[in-house]
């Protein structure tokens, strides 16, 4: 009689099982187990390929209880670890500091992210645009966090909320050959319509997009755009935007509530760093955060935009951010705005901001422009703001971490590809563990029962990179 | 029968998965030598599977070696629907432990041709060395796997209907939409569960309670299929408090004081140790007058008298006769006088219908149709010597069984 007991296969099939921990699963944490596989890079149907296809997993991974996220998605971030995605100093360097940057911001859970390009001049949007588009085709997990293309926060903003932006650089967009002049027609171009082999500095480079017209993250590098619609025909480009998918976030803007109103209609989906650089909530004129406040009409799905909070505990007051959290739960994206002075030293800091020598003054978290006592972005990490959260409104765990993951996954049109553990999204994980949370018996442990949670593993496509 | 009386459901539940435990790490299962286990769905062995799942990772057991059959599975549904019974393994049970898919055998309800799916699986579990311990929920109708009352007590796999009863009760995991639940579910038989070296059964909660004094209190019935358990060499029944409730004061009682005069003594109530860690054997029922064959070292799934009228039929296997149709049963069953001469090939059927005794040629017994033809009427005027026939009776199976 032949054995009926098969050898388990001894073929390396790259599946590691995730174990004993808690899974993020909507608003709820679940005992469950995860299949991923690193040949796929995806989340697979253990089901299905214990059945169907006799497969074991080549590891399995008892992760002791812990929690299991999908990997953070950062919608805000302006650089890290000294190197700032608006730099045209060094353009020889600047695909090898975006790898480097990617890997290093990997480890902080951020396993996707849209890099940020603050009010520049054409010319260097021009040149660092095909650099941070996404770059997610390619599938490495030692390429480390993934671009799922650009965030240009600028030009187009208003002056008198400029933050720390240029004012001189500002511009105002009437038709849409204005964007195409200021960002390049090829960066506002989703890769269908676009030159596959474009003569641009990216071709040679390793870490720039790949692009592929199969690929449902491959689009134009630009992501997002952030602008005041108030200014110019910007309202009125919105709609030719959002059909290149290329999304619309409202910030640092004047617009008054109708305003912003009319640019959720129009297609805006985002509101970028909520409370900063945009007019106060007035109680007859609510402003931008009063489209928070819209109750959906009887039978129409919820229209309320997204919406960025930065809550390093500087740029919002801790009772800011639970108001606009309990205003639009579902809408809320935790940001870091981070600088590329986050992970370095304190001390003074060159900063390209469209023209001009200017510098920033960080210290400790806190980053002013030099001489102004604005504050200049920040330099926390993504992991901190889940934190702070959790501390400044008594959130769940699941509910923080929504907010980084299902919520701007959502935001960007990759769910179910991102933020998700589910079966066929990609396998960016982070396993995290608790500190000070009183249930677990470690109360002491955060220091004044703070409630922390930290990033103990990162995987990438099902790889482990931290 | 052994028969434990717990506490609770958990105790219950416990004392089963301790005892499979021990079973498979006494039998010390190889590739080449198996423990091939019987597993049920519902919510009964929910707790056992749980404390399997905790004792694997706790390293007192490994499932490496370990072959399961499934008992049934609904018809028509998708293998990932969430309530199909390959989904409720997989949940509660093979996703959290050692076990190889290639070793786990659950009905196909999708198959093209069910039948032929039956047949096969019935086929794989001779295949694997026949079941070593069966473990099984207990029905509110005293129902084991899908054989709901009526079911024949010498069924083996096959398609079932299910009753109208079972389909309204199913309908609240299907959104409460009766076109969604299935109506028909592949099961195993009871002659099925019989054949395996140990069956064990689990009943918790006053809900059983019923079924478990018809099983337990009265005789072997077709309408409390699980009864036919008592026919079993090798049965345990497990149950809580709460499934008592019907039986008789004394009956709980002496199962109870045989527990507790066995613990005392040290004397576990297990299998004998050659039972335990014997080499797989094919059983075959045995269908006898005489109940010459099973010992307590060789234990054999026993179709007595009370079971002899019809061995399972539906699904021949192995069978070498050409075709075995089911008229030519009926035929031999209304006259038994023509049986000798039709019964030339081997068929299921070959045996006394009535237990009265009859003039015989051996001859007609071998099967040979060589010797047939010389096998005359008159035995006395036969001249073959034995010696001439006696190489070809080697080569003949027995043909006393179902499978021949």
């Amino acid at each position: 009689m032949p054995s009926v007991v098969r050898s388990a296969s001894p073929r390396h099939n790259g599946i590691t099982k995730f174990t004993n921990c808690r899974l993020l699963r909507g608003e709820e944490l679940v005992w469950d187990d995860v299949w991923v596989s690193s040949a796929t890079g995806k989340v697979i149907r253990s089901q299905t390929a214990f059945y169907d296809e006799f497969i074991m997993p080549d590891e399995v991974v008892d992760l002791g209880g812990r929690i299991l996220s999908p990997g953070f998605i950062e919608c805000q971030l302006n650089g890290a670890y000294g190197f700032n995605f608006s730099t045209d100093n060094d353009m020889p360097q600047y695909g090898k500091q975006l790898r480097d940057l990617n890997k290093k911001l990997v480890q902080t859970g951020v396993t996707s992210y849209i890099p940020t390009v603050t009010s520049q001049s054409r010319s260097l949007y021009k040149k660092v645009l095909p650099y941070l588009g996404p770059s997610g085709a390619s599938r490495r997990p030692q390429d480390g966090a993934e671009s799922l293309g650009a965030h240009v926060e600028g030009p187009f903003l208003n002056p008198t909320k400029n933050g720390v932006h240029n004012p001189a650089i500002l511009r105002v967009a009437e038709s849409f050959s204005d964007l195409e002049e200021m960002y390049g027609a090829a960066n506002l171009t989703p890769a269908s319509e676009f030159d596959p082999a474009p003569s641009s500095p990216s071709s040679s480079s390793s870490s720039v997009r790949s692009r592929s017209s199969s690929d449902p993250l491959s689009s134009a590098p630009i992501k997002m755009i952030t602008a005041a619609p108030e200014l110019g025909a910007m309202t009125s480009l919105i709609p030719a935007l959002t059909a290149r998918g290329i999304l619309v976030s409202i910030g640092h803007s004047e617009a008054t509530y109708e305003e912003a109103s009319t640019a959720v209609t129009a297609g805006a989906t985002m509101i970028t760093h909520l409370f900063n650089a945009m007019r106060p909530l007035h109680h007859r004129n609510p402003g931008i955060f009063g489209v928070l406040g819209v109750a959906p009409a009887p039978n129409d799905q919820d229209k309320r935009p997204y919406f960025g909070l930065i809550a390093d505990g500087i740029h919002l007051h801790p009772a800011t951010v639970k108001i606009a959290w309990h205003a639009h739960p579902a809408g809320m994206i935790l940001v870091t705005d981070a600088m590329h002075m986050v992970g370095l030293p304190d001390g003074r800091y060159p900063w390209t901001n469209g023209e001009g020598e200017h510098y920033i003054v960080k210290k400790g978290n806190v980053l002013e422009l030099e001489g102004t006592g604005i504050i200049a972005g920040s330099s926390t990490t993504l992991i901190e703001c889940v934190s702070n959260f959790l501390n400044y409104t008594g959130a769940t765990i699941p509910q923080a971490l929504r907010a980084v993951t299902a919520t701007p996954a959502a935001m960007l049109g990759v769910d179910g590809v991102k933020g998700c553990l589910d079966a066929g999204a990609d396998a960016d994980l982070v396993v995290l563990s608790e500190l000070g949370f009183p249930e677990k018996g470690s109360e002491r442990e955060g220091g004044d029962g703070r409630r922390e949670l930290v990033v103990d593993e990162v995987w990438k496509f099902g790889v482990r990179v931290f | 029968m052994r028969f434990f009386i717990r506490d609770d459901a958990p105790a219950a539940s416990a004392h089963v998965a301790s005892y499979i435990v021990e079973r498979i790490n006494h039998f010390g299962p190889t590739p080449a030598h198996p423990f091939v286990l019987g597993l049920p769905t519902g919510s009964t062995p929910l707790g056992v599977y749980k404390i399997l799942a905790d004792k694997y990772k706790a390293g007192e057991v490994s499932f490496e070696n370990v072959v399961t059959f499934n008992m049934d599975e609904y018809i028509g549904i998708p293998r990932d629907h969430p309530e199909s019974y390959h989904t409720f393994m997989w949940k509660h049970f093979f996703s959290h432990v050692n076990i190889h898919p290639s070793n786990v055998h659950i009905l196909d309800g999708n198959a093209p041709n069910l039948e032929a799916e039956c047949v096969e699986y019935e086929a794989k579990i001779q295949a694997a060395g026949g079941i070593d311990l069966f473990l099984a929920g207990m029905g509110e109708d005293g129902h084991i796997a899908f054989n709901e009352p009526g079911s024949s007590l010498a069924s083996r796999t096959r398609v079932k209907t299910l009753a109208y009863g079972t389909i309204l009760a199913n309908s609240r995991f299907f959104d409460d939409d009766l076109d969604q639940v299935p109506k028909m579910a592949l099961t195993v038989g009871v002659q099925t569960v019989l054949e395996a070296r140990e069956v064990v059964v689990l009943a918790l909660g006053a809900r059983k309670a019923l079924a478990l004094q018809r099983c337990i209190e009265q005789g072997v019935n077709h309408m409390w299929t699980l009864s036919a358990l008592q026919l079993h060499p090798h049965s345990m029944i497990v149950c809580d408090e709460d499934a008592t409730l019907e039986l008789q004061v004394k009956t709980v009682k002496y199962f109870k004081d045989i527990d507790q005069v066995a613990r005392a003594e040290g004397f576990e109530q297990i299998l004998p140790s050659k039972v335990r860690t014997g080499p797989s054997k094919v059983p075959t029922t045995i269908i006898t007058d005489e109940f010459p064959a099973p010992t307590i070292l060789s234990p054999q799934p026993t179709t007595s008298r009370l079971l002899r009228a019809t061995p399972a039929t539906e699904y021949p296997l192995r069978s070498r006769s050409p075709s075995p149709d089911a008229s030519s049963a009926r035929h031999l069953l209304a006259t038994p006088e023509t049986e000798y001469t039709q019964n030339t090939e081997y068929s299921m059927y070959s045996r006394a219908s009535t237990p009265d005794l009859m003039p015989d040629s051996m001859a007609s017994r071998i099967g040979d149709p060589a010797l047939l033809r010389r096998a005359t009427p008159n035995p006395d005027s036969q001249r073959l010597t034995p010696r001439a026939v006696s190489p070809n009776l080697s080569a003949v199976p027995r043909t006393n069984g179902i499978k021949v």
